[in-house]
């Protein structure tokens, strides 16, 4: 196979699976956040 | 005086010209993103006209250097856009950012496609991986990344990119629906979503845009620019203590920004450069891509619901790409004509602010792996 398509297939595949891990980190944050942090603000 | 009459005999100033005045006329008649379009088209009549002051060390020319050439612009635009994104909807239902993940599959398959078209022998445009990657990028739905990945890597490709990142976006309406339709069942797009009930407390709306930045820009320090204005415009519109800022930043610096960015980014379309088989590849992969970011949000959100007892409407899956807040409109439109009664609105705003940040972080990955 062509080296540069090759870099390309690798580096596609790596960035749409690396997207997918970084946005699952967000997702446990964001359940992390809503389950320690009280819904309602205080003040509110 | 008479060096620019002569100049309008070169027909690519007649081309050009036609060029720029169907921007705008898709600005003023059809309303397509009127706010970029039409300074674009007008950007690009100041650019076209022969020996003009506008360009060749014009203030155009300044407006480059200054707020393309160094990021500025976007970076800018990233700033009001977070201030006028409300998160509420992603934090209600956080299940919502894989979709934004999903729909992102057009960015790497044009990636590919473009790199595969750039070796046949003749085609001379795009000659490697960063190229690719600038075109690929258009399937971001999200014009700042594009220019700004566009303008690292292939600055030449800067004014078709870009007329082509803000033409498809505002054709979402057109491109989307059809796609859908294809890959989905009529019962797939009548299933109805509960929404969330819970409320989201302002503790969390100010910690997300933070964390997010911190999080991001340590796993991926090329994103740091463009995740980290969006989610500084956020905080200024969830802290709640800074209202005229977020306020500014939504209006006035937004639509300054715009105005400059607009006409800049027309002045970049010199008929040399632009009238080439190139742009018209570009056009065509633009359109490949949207259409691929629509259907692997849809055929991602297919994939889940076969492991899933509540079953997710499927069309939420193309809400995933970035086209803010069109595609989550279209959705709901296309849920409303199959049954009157459905819903869906929230969960495919949420969707669509997802694919906002997954946009930037797949502007931000490029970035740092193509070399």
């Amino acid at each position: 196979m062509d080296p540069v398509v090759a870099a390309g297939l690798r580096i596609s595949g790596l960035s749409y699976v690396l997207i997918f891990v970084v946005l699952g980190i967000f997702y446990g944050l964001i359940k992390l956040l809503l389950r320690t942090l009280p819904r309602r603000d205080d003040s509110a | 005086m008479l060096r620019g009459i002569v100049g309008m005999s070169d027909w690519r100033v007649w081309a050009m010209f036609g060029v720029g005045l169907a921007l705008i006329w898709l600005a003023v008649k059809k309303e397509y993103e009127p706010n970029l379009l039409l300074p674009i088209g007008f950007g690009c009549l100041l650019a076209n006209i022969p020996f003009s002051s506008a360009v060749g060390g014009g203030f155009l020319d300044v407006l480059f250097k200054g707020g393309i050439t160094n990021e500025l612009f976007p970076i800018l635009i990233f700033i009001g856009v977070g201030a006028m994104i409300d998160f509420g909807p992603l934090l209600q239902n956080p299940e919502m950012l894989f979709f934004g993940a999903a729909a992102q599959f057009g960015i790497f398959f044009t990636m590919m496609l473009a790199l595969l078209v750039g070796r046949i022998p003749g085609v001379t445009g795009i000659p490697g991986l960063r190229e690719a990657a600038a075109i690929g990028i258009i399937g971001a739905a999200d014009g700042p990344t594009s220019i700004y990945v566009a303008t690292r890597f292939a600055p030449g490709l800067l004014a078709p990119i870009t007329v082509a990142a803000y033409s498809y976006m505002s054709l979402v309406p057109v491109i989307q629906p059809p796609v859908i339709r294809a890959l989905t069942t009529r019962e797939e797009r009548m299933i109805h979503m509960e929404n969330p009930e819970h409320e989201v407390s302002r503790t969390v709306r100010v910690i997300f845009p933070i964390a997010v930045t911190l999080i991001a820009g340590i796993i991926a320090p090329m994103s740091v620019a463009l995740i980290g204005s969006l989610m500084f415009g956020n905080l200024l519109r969830e802290s709640g203590v800074t209202e005229r800022l977020s306020k500014t930043a939504q209006n006035e610096l937004s639509s300054l920004v715009t105005i400059l960015l607009g006409i800049t980014i027309g002045s970049s379309m010199g008929g040399k450069q632009f009238l080439s088989p190139t742009t018209l590849l570009i056009i065509v992969l633009g359109l490949i891509a949207f259409v691929f970011d629509t259907a692997g949000g849809v055929l991602f959100a297919k994939l889940i619901n076969l492991f899933r007892k509540r079953k997710i409407n499927p069309m939420i899956g193309a809400c995933g790409i970035s086209a803010f807040p069109m595609s989550a409109r279209v959705i709901q439109k296309m849920a409303q004509q199959e049954d009157g009664s459905n819903f869906i609105i929230m969960h495919a705003v949420g969707a669509n602010v997802a694919g906002q940040i997954a946009s930037i972080i797949a502007g931000g990955l490029i970035l740092a792996l193509v070399r």
